[in-house]
Protein backbone atom coordinates (compact mmCIF):
# COMPACT_ATOMS: atom_id res chain seq x y z
CA UNK A 1 0.00 0.00 0.00
CA UNK A 2 1.59 3.66 -0.88
CA UNK A 3 2.11 5.92 2.06
CA UNK A 4 -0.08 9.15 1.34
CA UNK A 5 0.24 12.89 1.77
CA UNK A 6 -0.75 13.64 5.23
CA UNK A 7 -1.91 17.62 4.93
CA UNK A 8 -3.04 20.20 7.66
CA UNK A 9 -6.49 20.89 6.70
CA UNK A 10 -8.73 22.96 8.05
CA UNK A 11 -12.01 22.76 9.03
CA UNK A 12 -14.37 25.83 7.38
CA UNK A 13 -17.87 24.79 7.48
CA UNK A 14 -19.81 22.65 9.78
CA UNK A 15 -23.24 21.94 9.29
CA UNK A 16 -26.12 19.66 10.40
CA UNK A 17 -27.51 17.71 7.86
CA UNK A 18 -29.66 15.19 9.13
CA UNK A 19 -30.17 14.16 12.84
CA UNK A 20 -26.89 12.85 14.23
CA UNK A 21 -24.86 13.64 10.74
CA UNK A 22 -22.89 16.40 10.39
CA UNK A 23 -21.32 17.61 7.62
CA UNK A 24 -17.72 19.13 7.64
CA UNK A 25 -15.87 21.30 5.21
CA UNK A 26 -11.91 21.37 4.71
CA UNK A 27 -10.03 23.84 3.27
CA UNK A 28 -6.03 24.02 2.95
CA UNK A 29 -4.86 26.76 4.88
CA UNK A 30 -1.91 27.62 2.51
CA UNK A 31 -3.23 26.67 -1.10
CA UNK A 32 -6.57 27.03 -3.28
CA UNK A 33 -6.25 23.44 -4.33
CA UNK A 34 -6.26 19.94 -2.84
CA UNK A 35 -5.09 16.61 -4.49
CA UNK A 36 -8.27 16.58 -7.19
CA UNK A 37 -10.53 13.16 -5.32
CA UNK A 38 -11.90 10.63 -8.08
CA UNK A 39 -15.62 9.87 -7.30
CA UNK A 40 -15.86 7.21 -4.65
CA UNK A 41 -12.71 7.92 -2.79
CA UNK A 42 -11.72 8.61 0.91
CA UNK A 43 -9.93 10.53 3.48
CA UNK A 44 -7.85 9.19 6.42
CA UNK A 45 -8.83 11.59 9.33
CA UNK A 46 -5.80 11.40 12.03
CA UNK A 47 -7.12 11.87 15.51
CA UNK A 48 -5.06 13.42 18.28
CA UNK A 49 -4.53 10.41 19.96
CA UNK A 50 -2.97 8.58 16.89
CA UNK A 51 -6.14 6.23 15.47
CA UNK A 52 -7.02 6.74 12.18
CA UNK A 53 -10.80 7.10 10.65
CA UNK A 54 -11.62 6.90 6.98
CA UNK A 55 -14.57 8.95 5.69
CA UNK A 56 -15.84 8.66 2.16
CA UNK A 57 -15.49 12.43 0.15
CA UNK A 58 -19.40 12.92 -0.33
CA UNK A 59 -18.96 16.59 -2.11
CA UNK A 60 -18.50 17.13 -5.52
CA UNK A 61 -14.98 15.35 -7.16
CA UNK A 62 -15.08 17.85 -9.47
CA UNK A 63 -14.16 20.98 -6.78
CA UNK A 64 -10.28 20.69 -6.00
CA UNK A 65 -10.90 23.61 -3.65
CA UNK A 66 -12.63 21.61 -0.73
CA UNK A 67 -13.10 18.34 0.59
CA UNK A 68 -17.10 17.06 2.29
CA UNK A 69 -17.76 14.77 4.35
CA UNK A 70 -20.08 13.71 6.34
CA UNK A 71 -20.03 11.67 9.64
CA UNK A 72 -22.92 10.07 11.64
CA UNK A 73 -22.53 10.11 15.27
CA UNK A 74 -22.10 6.43 16.21
CA UNK A 75 -22.52 6.78 20.56
CA UNK A 76 -21.11 3.31 20.64
CA UNK A 77 -18.92 3.28 18.09
CA UNK A 78 -15.09 3.30 18.72
CA UNK A 79 -14.84 7.07 19.21
CA UNK A 80 -13.67 8.50 16.00
CA UNK A 81 -17.27 9.90 15.26
CA UNK A 82 -17.82 11.43 18.68
CA UNK A 83 -14.59 13.49 18.87
CA UNK A 84 -15.69 14.23 15.10
CA UNK A 85 -18.98 15.45 16.48
CA UNK A 86 -17.18 17.14 19.53
CA UNK A 87 -14.46 18.53 19.16
CA UNK A 88 -14.10 19.61 15.37
CA UNK A 89 -15.61 23.38 14.95
CA UNK A 90 -14.69 25.44 11.90
CA UNK A 91 -11.04 26.45 12.53
CA UNK A 92 -10.05 23.79 13.74
CA UNK A 93 -7.00 22.50 12.12
CA UNK A 94 -6.86 18.36 11.31
CA UNK A 95 -4.35 16.04 9.53
CA UNK A 96 -6.16 14.88 6.63
CA UNK A 97 -4.58 12.36 4.25
CA UNK A 98 -4.98 12.87 0.49
CA UNK A 99 -7.33 10.89 -0.96
CA UNK A 100 -7.25 7.21 -1.70
CA UNK A 101 -9.97 5.51 -3.83
CA UNK A 102 -11.30 1.44 -3.39
CA UNK A 103 -14.78 2.07 -5.25
CA UNK A 104 -14.46 3.28 -8.25
CA UNK A 105 -16.86 3.84 -10.86
CA UNK A 106 -16.01 1.73 -13.72
CA UNK A 107 -14.39 3.07 -16.72
CA UNK A 108 -16.58 1.76 -19.81
CA UNK A 109 -19.28 1.32 -18.39
CA UNK A 110 -23.09 2.23 -20.19
CA UNK A 111 -25.02 2.40 -17.36
CA UNK A 112 -24.58 2.61 -13.53
CA UNK A 113 -26.64 2.00 -10.75
CA UNK A 114 -26.47 2.87 -7.57
CA UNK A 115 -27.79 1.84 -3.86
CA UNK A 116 -26.92 3.58 -1.21
CA UNK A 117 -28.36 3.29 2.75
CA UNK A 118 -28.21 5.32 5.25
CA UNK A 119 -25.11 7.35 5.80
CA UNK A 120 -23.81 4.71 3.05
CA UNK A 121 -24.83 7.74 0.90
CA UNK A 122 -21.93 9.66 1.26
CA UNK A 123 -19.23 7.94 -1.27
CA UNK A 124 -22.37 7.11 -3.76
CA UNK A 125 -23.11 10.76 -3.85
CA UNK A 126 -19.95 12.03 -5.04
CA UNK A 127 -20.47 9.31 -7.57
CA UNK A 128 -23.48 10.42 -8.60
CA UNK A 129 -22.61 13.99 -8.94
CA UNK A 130 -20.03 13.12 -11.23
CA UNK A 131 -22.41 10.88 -13.26
CA UNK A 132 -24.31 13.60 -13.39
CA UNK A 133 -22.46 15.95 -14.36
CA UNK A 134 -20.89 13.98 -17.28
CA UNK A 135 -24.03 12.90 -18.39
CA UNK A 136 -23.72 9.73 -18.41
CA UNK A 137 -26.36 7.04 -17.64
CA UNK A 138 -27.16 6.40 -13.67
CA UNK A 139 -29.98 5.43 -11.46
CA UNK A 140 -29.77 6.46 -7.58
CA UNK A 141 -31.51 4.01 -5.15
CA UNK A 142 -31.37 5.82 -1.71
CA UNK A 143 -32.44 3.70 1.18
CA UNK A 144 -33.43 5.52 4.09
CA UNK A 145 -35.96 5.56 7.03
CA UNK A 146 -37.81 9.04 6.13
CA UNK A 147 -36.77 12.12 4.46
CA UNK A 148 -35.71 13.81 7.83
CA UNK A 149 -33.20 11.10 8.16
CA UNK A 150 -31.28 11.47 5.09
CA UNK A 151 -28.27 13.36 4.81
CA UNK A 152 -27.33 15.12 1.68
CA UNK A 153 -30.84 14.72 0.31
CA UNK A 154 -31.51 18.56 -1.19
CA UNK A 155 -28.39 18.51 -2.63
CA UNK A 156 -29.09 14.85 -4.36
CA UNK A 157 -32.28 15.95 -5.31
CA UNK A 158 -30.75 18.53 -7.60
CA UNK A 159 -28.41 16.84 -9.32
CA UNK A 160 -30.06 13.66 -10.56
CA UNK A 161 -33.31 14.84 -10.51
CA UNK A 162 -35.83 12.46 -11.83
CA UNK A 163 -32.35 9.72 -11.69
CA UNK A 164 -32.99 9.64 -7.98
CA UNK A 165 -35.33 7.21 -5.95
CA UNK A 166 -36.25 7.72 -2.60
CA UNK A 167 -36.81 4.52 -0.43
CA UNK A 168 -38.10 4.76 2.76
CA UNK A 169 -38.55 2.01 5.60
CA UNK A 170 -40.24 3.75 8.19
CA UNK A 171 -43.26 6.89 8.29
CA UNK A 172 -47.18 6.21 6.96
CA UNK A 173 -46.35 4.77 3.92
CA UNK A 174 -43.41 3.14 3.55
CA UNK A 175 -41.54 2.29 0.16
CA UNK A 176 -39.00 -0.14 1.06
CA UNK A 177 -36.24 -0.40 -1.44
CA UNK A 178 -36.77 -4.81 -2.85
CA UNK A 179 -32.98 -5.41 -4.15
CA UNK A 180 -35.14 -8.47 -6.67
CA UNK A 181 -36.59 -5.16 -8.54
CA UNK A 182 -32.37 -5.28 -9.69
CA UNK A 183 -32.72 -7.18 -13.28
CA UNK A 184 -30.94 -10.59 -12.49
CA UNK A 185 -29.36 -10.60 -15.86
CA UNK A 186 -28.35 -6.97 -16.86
CA UNK A 187 -27.59 -5.23 -20.01
CA UNK A 188 -24.28 -5.41 -20.84
CA UNK A 189 -21.67 -2.88 -19.59
CA UNK A 190 -24.60 -2.20 -16.20
CA UNK A 191 -22.55 -1.84 -12.81
CA UNK A 192 -23.82 -1.71 -9.76
CA UNK A 193 -22.42 0.03 -6.50
CA UNK A 194 -24.16 -0.43 -3.12
CA UNK A 195 -22.80 1.34 -0.12
CA UNK A 196 -24.86 1.05 3.54
CA UNK A 197 -25.85 -1.02 6.11
CA UNK A 198 -24.32 -4.93 5.86
CA UNK A 199 -28.14 -6.01 5.43
CA UNK A 200 -28.71 -3.81 2.62
CA UNK A 201 -25.43 -4.45 1.66
CA UNK A 202 -26.18 -8.52 1.73
CA UNK A 203 -29.01 -7.91 0.44
CA UNK A 204 -28.06 -6.58 -3.03
CA UNK A 205 -25.67 -8.79 -3.24
CA UNK A 206 -27.47 -12.02 -2.92
CA UNK A 207 -29.81 -10.19 -5.71
CA UNK A 208 -26.97 -9.81 -7.87
CA UNK A 209 -25.32 -13.28 -7.46
CA UNK A 210 -25.90 -13.97 -11.26
CA UNK A 211 -24.60 -10.65 -13.01
CA UNK A 212 -21.34 -10.85 -14.98
CA UNK A 213 -18.01 -10.70 -12.16
CA UNK A 214 -16.71 -7.72 -11.90
CA UNK A 215 -19.75 -6.12 -12.55
CA UNK A 216 -21.12 -5.44 -9.01
CA UNK A 217 -19.09 -3.12 -6.37
CA UNK A 218 -19.45 -2.55 -2.41
CA UNK A 219 -17.89 -0.27 -0.06
CA UNK A 220 -17.20 -1.96 3.84
CA UNK A 221 -17.45 0.76 6.36
CA UNK A 222 -16.99 -2.38 8.58
CA UNK A 223 -14.95 -5.00 9.22
CA UNK A 224 -16.12 -8.50 7.85
CA UNK A 225 -18.26 -9.23 11.00
CA UNK A 226 -17.79 -13.25 10.94
CA UNK A 227 -19.35 -13.95 14.43
CA UNK A 228 -18.02 -17.11 14.44
CA UNK A 229 -14.84 -16.63 13.82
CA UNK A 230 -12.54 -18.35 16.16
CA UNK A 231 -8.93 -17.21 15.97
CA UNK A 232 -6.35 -19.48 16.31
CA UNK A 233 -2.72 -19.21 18.06
CA UNK A 234 0.31 -19.30 14.86
CA UNK A 235 3.67 -18.79 13.64
CA UNK A 236 4.89 -15.31 11.72
CA UNK A 237 7.85 -16.11 10.01
CA UNK A 238 10.21 -13.06 8.92
CA UNK A 239 11.81 -13.31 5.44
CA UNK A 240 14.99 -11.13 5.85
CA UNK A 241 15.67 -12.44 8.85
CA UNK A 242 14.38 -16.13 9.84
CA UNK A 243 13.08 -14.96 12.76
CA UNK A 244 9.75 -16.71 13.87
CA UNK A 245 7.20 -15.02 16.08
CA UNK A 246 4.49 -16.42 17.46
CA UNK A 247 1.25 -15.01 17.75
CA UNK A 248 -1.25 -16.14 20.39
CA UNK A 249 -4.60 -16.64 19.30
CA UNK A 250 -6.05 -13.39 21.14
CA UNK A 251 -3.57 -10.71 19.18
CA UNK A 252 -3.24 -9.77 15.99
CA UNK A 253 0.04 -10.16 13.73
CA UNK A 254 0.15 -6.70 13.66
CA UNK A 255 0.80 -6.13 16.78
CA UNK A 256 3.52 -8.91 17.44
CA UNK A 257 5.08 -7.49 14.88
CA UNK A 258 5.08 -4.19 16.42
CA UNK A 259 5.79 -5.84 19.68
CA UNK A 260 9.41 -6.83 17.95
CA UNK A 261 10.13 -3.65 16.85
CA UNK A 262 8.59 -3.63 13.26
CA UNK A 263 7.52 -0.07 11.94
CA UNK A 264 5.00 -1.51 9.73
CA UNK A 265 2.51 0.80 8.22
CA UNK A 266 -0.97 0.65 9.34
CA UNK A 267 -4.41 2.77 9.69
CA UNK A 268 -7.57 1.62 10.34
CA UNK A 269 -6.92 -1.49 12.38
CA UNK A 270 -9.62 -3.56 11.34
CA UNK A 271 -8.64 -4.88 7.97
CA UNK A 272 -10.55 -1.79 5.59
CA UNK A 273 -8.03 0.16 4.21
CA UNK A 274 -5.21 -2.12 3.40
CA UNK A 275 -2.48 0.13 4.82
CA UNK A 276 -0.71 -2.97 6.40
CA UNK A 277 -1.09 -4.80 3.18
CA UNK A 278 2.35 -7.14 3.13
CA UNK A 279 3.73 -10.06 0.47
CA UNK A 280 3.40 -13.45 2.23
CA UNK A 281 4.53 -17.27 1.10
CA UNK A 282 2.71 -20.21 3.47
CA UNK A 283 4.64 -23.62 3.35
CA UNK A 284 2.53 -26.89 2.55
CA UNK A 285 -0.07 -27.84 4.99
CA UNK A 286 -0.26 -23.98 5.95
CA UNK A 287 -3.01 -21.58 5.08
CA UNK A 288 -3.92 -17.89 5.44
CA UNK A 289 -7.38 -16.81 6.77
CA UNK A 290 -7.84 -13.42 5.15
CA UNK A 291 -10.22 -11.58 6.98
CA UNK A 292 -10.09 -8.44 5.48
CA UNK A 293 -11.90 -6.37 3.09
CA UNK A 294 -8.82 -4.73 0.96
CA UNK A 295 -7.45 -7.02 -0.74
CA UNK A 296 -9.23 -8.48 -3.91
CA UNK A 297 -9.38 -12.51 -4.67
CA UNK A 298 -6.70 -11.99 -7.47
CA UNK A 299 -4.32 -10.47 -4.39
CA UNK A 300 -4.96 -12.71 -2.00
CA UNK A 301 -2.75 -15.33 -3.19
CA UNK A 302 0.42 -13.41 -2.35
CA UNK A 303 -0.84 -10.70 0.06
CA UNK A 304 -2.03 -10.62 3.28
CA UNK A 305 -3.30 -7.89 6.07
CA UNK A 306 -1.56 -8.76 9.01
CA UNK A 307 -3.75 -6.40 11.37
CA UNK A 308 -6.87 -9.01 11.46
CA UNK A 309 -5.56 -11.77 8.80
CA UNK A 310 -4.93 -14.80 10.41
CA UNK A 311 -2.83 -17.92 9.53
CA UNK A 312 -3.41 -21.74 10.52
CA UNK A 313 0.24 -22.90 10.38
CA UNK A 314 2.91 -20.41 9.38
CA UNK A 315 3.01 -17.70 7.38
CA UNK A 316 6.44 -16.00 5.97
CA UNK A 317 5.98 -12.28 4.98
CA UNK A 318 8.00 -10.40 3.10
CA UNK A 319 9.50 -8.01 6.00
CA UNK B 1 35.79 23.50 -5.10
CA UNK B 2 38.97 25.38 -4.14
CA UNK B 3 40.88 28.47 -5.31
CA UNK B 4 44.12 29.07 -6.26
CA UNK B 5 45.54 29.34 -2.69
CA UNK B 6 43.25 25.99 -2.17
CA UNK B 7 40.85 27.48 -0.09
CA UNK B 8 37.35 26.38 -1.27
CA UNK B 9 35.32 29.97 -2.66
CA UNK B 10 31.85 29.20 -3.37
CA UNK B 11 29.24 31.87 -2.00
CA UNK B 12 25.51 30.18 -1.72
CA UNK B 13 21.80 31.52 -0.45
CA UNK B 14 19.45 29.66 1.06
CA UNK B 15 15.72 29.96 -0.94
CA UNK B 16 13.58 27.96 0.93
CA UNK B 17 13.07 26.25 4.51
CA UNK B 18 10.62 23.44 4.95
CA UNK B 19 9.83 21.19 8.08
CA UNK B 20 7.38 18.16 8.50
CA UNK B 21 6.00 17.03 11.85
CA UNK B 22 6.44 13.26 11.35
CA UNK B 23 6.05 11.14 8.32
CA UNK B 24 3.77 11.32 5.40
CA UNK B 25 2.72 14.87 6.71
CA UNK B 26 2.93 17.99 4.15
CA UNK B 27 6.16 20.31 4.05
CA UNK B 28 5.61 23.68 5.41
CA UNK B 29 7.32 26.48 4.72
CA UNK B 30 9.20 28.39 7.36
CA UNK B 31 10.64 32.32 6.61
CA UNK B 32 13.30 31.26 9.27
CA UNK B 33 13.99 28.25 11.95
CA UNK B 34 15.87 27.13 14.89
CA UNK B 35 18.77 24.81 13.88
CA UNK B 36 19.39 22.51 17.27
CA UNK B 37 22.93 21.02 17.54
CA UNK B 38 22.82 17.26 16.89
CA UNK B 39 19.62 16.92 16.19
CA UNK B 40 17.48 18.67 13.99
CA UNK B 41 15.16 21.75 13.00
CA UNK B 42 13.25 22.37 15.74
CA UNK B 43 9.45 21.09 14.73
CA UNK B 44 10.77 18.95 12.11
CA UNK B 45 10.48 15.22 12.26
CA UNK B 46 14.00 14.24 12.00
CA UNK B 47 14.25 16.64 15.34
CA UNK B 48 11.24 15.11 16.79
CA UNK B 49 12.17 11.18 15.89
CA UNK B 50 8.87 10.70 13.80
CA UNK B 51 10.42 10.53 10.09
CA UNK B 52 10.40 7.64 8.15
CA UNK B 53 14.17 6.81 8.84
CA UNK B 54 14.11 8.65 12.24
CA UNK B 55 15.16 4.67 13.72
CA UNK B 56 17.87 4.19 11.07
CA UNK B 57 21.31 5.23 12.73
CA UNK B 58 22.71 7.71 9.58
CA UNK B 59 23.34 11.65 10.24
CA UNK B 60 20.05 13.15 8.57
CA UNK B 61 20.18 16.31 11.57
CA UNK B 62 19.03 18.37 7.89
CA UNK B 63 18.94 17.59 4.47
CA UNK B 64 19.68 20.11 1.64
CA UNK B 65 19.46 20.11 -2.18
CA UNK B 66 20.35 22.02 -4.75
CA UNK B 67 17.22 24.56 -7.00
CA UNK B 68 19.64 24.25 -9.70
CA UNK B 69 18.92 20.21 -9.86
CA UNK B 70 15.06 21.43 -9.39
CA UNK B 71 15.56 23.88 -12.67
CA UNK B 72 17.03 21.14 -14.55
CA UNK B 73 14.47 18.65 -13.91
CA UNK B 74 11.99 21.49 -15.04
CA UNK B 75 14.36 22.00 -18.28
CA UNK B 76 14.00 18.20 -18.24
CA UNK B 77 17.95 18.09 -18.45
CA UNK B 78 19.18 15.26 -19.31
CA UNK B 79 16.37 14.33 -21.00
CA UNK B 80 15.69 11.28 -18.41
CA UNK B 81 11.51 11.37 -18.42
CA UNK B 82 9.21 12.44 -21.33
CA UNK B 83 8.58 15.63 -20.26
CA UNK B 84 9.64 18.28 -17.61
CA UNK B 85 9.63 17.37 -14.51
CA UNK B 86 8.52 20.14 -11.84
CA UNK B 87 9.17 19.50 -8.73
CA UNK B 88 8.33 22.63 -6.20
CA UNK B 89 10.71 23.19 -3.40
CA UNK B 90 7.72 22.10 -0.88
CA UNK B 91 7.54 18.50 -2.45
CA UNK B 92 10.85 17.66 -2.54
CA UNK B 93 11.01 16.75 1.50
CA UNK B 94 14.41 17.99 1.93
CA UNK B 95 14.66 20.40 4.63
CA UNK B 96 16.73 23.41 2.76
CA UNK B 97 16.37 24.79 -0.98
CA UNK B 98 19.74 26.64 -1.93
CA UNK B 99 21.81 27.78 -4.07
CA UNK B 100 25.44 28.19 -5.36
CA UNK B 101 26.02 25.79 -3.13
CA UNK B 102 27.88 22.29 -4.23
CA UNK B 103 26.41 20.06 -2.59
CA UNK B 104 28.40 16.86 -4.05
CA UNK B 105 31.78 18.39 -2.77
CA UNK B 106 30.09 18.94 1.12
CA UNK B 107 30.47 15.51 2.49
CA UNK B 108 33.04 16.55 5.81
CA UNK B 109 32.59 20.03 4.77
CA UNK B 110 31.92 22.48 7.51
CA UNK B 111 29.88 25.41 6.33
CA UNK B 112 27.64 28.15 7.77
CA UNK B 113 24.21 28.96 7.06
CA UNK B 114 23.05 32.13 9.28
CA UNK B 115 24.15 31.71 13.10
CA UNK B 116 24.06 27.83 12.55
CA UNK B 117 27.07 25.60 10.91
CA UNK B 118 26.39 22.48 9.27
CA UNK B 119 28.54 19.44 8.11
CA UNK B 120 27.96 17.23 5.00
CA UNK B 121 27.85 13.91 6.59
CA UNK B 122 26.59 11.92 3.04
CA UNK B 123 25.15 12.36 -0.32
CA UNK B 124 21.14 11.75 -0.20
CA UNK B 125 19.78 8.87 -1.86
CA UNK B 126 16.34 9.22 -4.02
CA UNK B 127 13.78 7.53 -2.51
CA UNK B 128 10.66 5.19 -3.52
CA UNK B 129 8.56 6.75 -0.91
CA UNK B 130 8.72 10.31 -1.90
CA UNK B 131 7.65 8.60 -5.62
CA UNK B 132 4.95 7.47 -4.20
CA UNK B 133 3.93 10.44 -2.03
CA UNK B 134 4.19 12.91 -4.82
CA UNK B 135 2.46 9.79 -7.21
CA UNK B 136 5.01 10.85 -9.95
CA UNK B 137 8.68 9.35 -11.39
CA UNK B 138 11.30 11.36 -9.17
CA UNK B 139 13.03 7.92 -8.60
CA UNK B 140 15.37 8.00 -11.30
CA UNK B 141 15.43 11.74 -12.22
CA UNK B 142 17.39 12.41 -8.64
CA UNK B 143 19.74 9.67 -9.13
CA UNK B 144 22.84 11.44 -7.75
CA UNK B 145 21.52 14.86 -6.82
CA UNK B 146 19.34 14.31 -4.56
CA UNK B 147 21.28 16.59 -1.84
CA UNK B 148 22.61 16.20 1.35
CA UNK B 149 22.45 14.89 4.79
CA UNK B 150 24.11 17.18 7.33
CA UNK B 151 24.97 17.21 10.91
CA UNK B 152 24.01 20.22 12.95
CA UNK B 153 27.47 21.22 14.52
CA UNK B 154 26.20 24.57 15.81
CA UNK B 155 22.51 24.93 16.56
CA UNK B 156 21.31 28.81 15.81
CA UNK B 157 18.91 30.59 13.69
CA UNK B 158 18.60 30.46 10.34
CA UNK B 159 16.45 33.17 7.56
CA UNK B 160 15.07 32.20 4.26
CA UNK B 161 17.95 34.81 2.05
CA UNK B 162 20.78 33.66 4.55
CA UNK B 163 24.37 33.62 3.14
CA UNK B 164 25.81 30.05 3.04
CA UNK B 165 29.64 29.66 2.70
CA UNK B 166 32.15 27.29 3.92
CA UNK B 167 34.58 27.22 7.21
Amino acid sequence: MTPRLIMKLEVSAVADAAPGVRVLTFRHRLRPTLPKPEPGAHVDLHLPDGRVRQYSLCGDPADATRYTIAVKLEPEGRGGSRWVHQQLQPGAVVPVSAPRNNFRLAEGARQHVLVAGGIGITPIAAMARHLARCGEAFELHYCVRDEASAPLLPELRAACGTRLHLWRSGGDVPSRFDPHRLSPLPQPGTHLYCCGPHRLVDAVLAASAGWPAGSVHVEHFAPLYDAGFVPEAFQLGIASTGATLEVPAGRSALDVLREHGFMHPSSCGIGVCGACECGYRVADGSTVIHRDVAIDDTARVHRMTPCVSRARGRVLLDL
Amino acid sequence: MPGDDGTPHWRGTLLHIHVAQAASYEMEPLDEATLIAGRGIEGDRYCLGTGTYSKLPAVRDVTLIEIEVLEALARNDPPLQDAPLLIDPGQHRRNLTVRGVPLAHLVGVRFRIGEAVLRGARLSFPCRYLEQLLGRPVYQPLYNRSGINCAIEQGGRIRVGDRIEPL
